[in-house]
């Protein structure tokens, strides 16, 4: 039997019909919209059922969902100081979307959102966009002295179009770092679980072979785990590092 | 009763300090693994050069259409070399803020 590693990844119209019509291309219903609709309902779900009670002495449920606002408010603190706190509803959205798009990727038989370009990518084009759009506001054109460090004239030829370049680059890491994560992790988990399959199948003295490799995507499931919860930490810090370049310009240094 | 009772408080106190003495090292190596790290910095490499050398193809290619100087491979080289230059600078940056993170979260740490 042959297993092809990537098939996890395909995206797959559920709907026979396009849905709507754009300018000519049309757009289907695919596993992945579904997956996406399936990760907001499973957070909606978790913060209605925690502060359902919303008692002084927290249940399991509340106290996960009060831990994590409180891990975010301090992150954005932290990051991006307390006027970073404005932008608290949108980047713990923003991390409670890849965290539990990570998570639910890790179920078998699930489509992982996150592993797909289209989506990081999208994601951090917003994350760019909301910078620039603060920055604008905050300093006005001002903002674009981002692109200018403190250095002799001359220099500045050289350095304004690398800072450029570095602040293009931004959107690029943020989307291919998420991505690239999560495609490797599954991809290793998808060719591991095809050698058990594939030396369980084998010949006698091969079959007992298969237990190596099966333990071993017991350890990385493990692994997974942590890179799902770490990703989703380094996209909302990021977020937290830009924002704040954008509210405080060059204070940081 | 009453000399067993502080007797024991203070061994509870000497295992809640082993608990937390245990749990520390984890506690700050958690937010970032060498692992995590590595591939952070290679991708704001890779991604500065990618970005640089695709900016710079775009400026030859918008030269070539429509302006009278034809740039060709001139934009690609400078921008490449600019984007490498900005793929370092990225690693540095980097760099400074895994630092600051975990003078933050170490910072009680002895060593």
């Amino acid at each position: 039997m042959a297993i092809n590693p990537m098939e996890q990844f395909a995206v797959t119209p559920l709907t026979s019909h396009p849905v709507l019509t754009i300018a000519g291309h049309a757009i289907y219903f695919t596993n992945q919209a579904l997956w996406m609709f399936i990760v907001v309902g499973v957070i909606t779900l978790f913060m209605a059922v925690a502060v359902s009670k919303r008692s002084i002495v927290p249940t399991r449920m509340q106290s996960m969902a009060e831990i994590s606002y409180e891990f975010v408010a301090n992150m954005i603190g932290g990051a991006a100081g307390e006027d970073g706190l404005l932008f608290f509803p949108f980047i713990f959205t923003l991390f409670l979307f890849v965290l539990f798009s990570n998570f639910l990727g890790l179920l078998p038989g699930s489509f992982t959102v996150t592993s797909q370009i289209a989506v990081t990518l999208a994601l951090a084009l917003f994350v760019i966009l909301i910078v620039i759009v603060t920055g604008f506001i905050k300093h006005g054109i001002g903002f674009l002295k981002l692109f200018v460090p403190k250095a002799p004239i001359p220099l500045l030829v050289l350095l304004v179009p690398i800072e450029f370049i570095s602040f293009l680059t931004r959107p690029i890491s943020l989307s291919v770092r998420l991505f690239a994560n999560m495609l490797a992790g599954h991809t290793l988990l998808k060719v591991f679980a095809s050698f058990v399959i594939g030396l369980g199948s084998a010949g006698l003295l091969l079959k007992p072979l298969a237990v190596a490799p099966f333990f071993l995507i017991v350890a990385i499931t493990a692994l997974e785990l942590l890179v799902a919860g770490l990703q989703a930490y380094v996209f909302a810090i990021l977020t937290c590092i830009y924002l704040n370049e954008a509210l405080h310009l060059h204070d940081h240094h | 009763m009453s000399p067993t009772e502080p007797e024991e408080l203070r061994k509870l106190g000497d295992r809640l300090d082993a608990a937390e003495e245990r749990v520390k090292p984890r506690n700050r190596q958690a937010p970032q693994s060498s692992a995590g790290i590595a591939f952070r910095f290679s991708t704001e490499l890779v991604s500065a050069l990618v970005v640089g050398g695709a900016f710079g193809w775009g400026i030859d290619w918008a030269a070539d259409r429509w302006s009278p100087i034809h740039t060709r491979p001139v934009g690609l080289i400078l921008f490449f070399v600019l984007g490498a230059a900005a793929g370092i600078l990225n690693v540095v940056r980097a760099a400074r803020e895994i630092n600051a993170e975990m003078a933050r979260n170490g910072a009680e740490r002895g060593d």
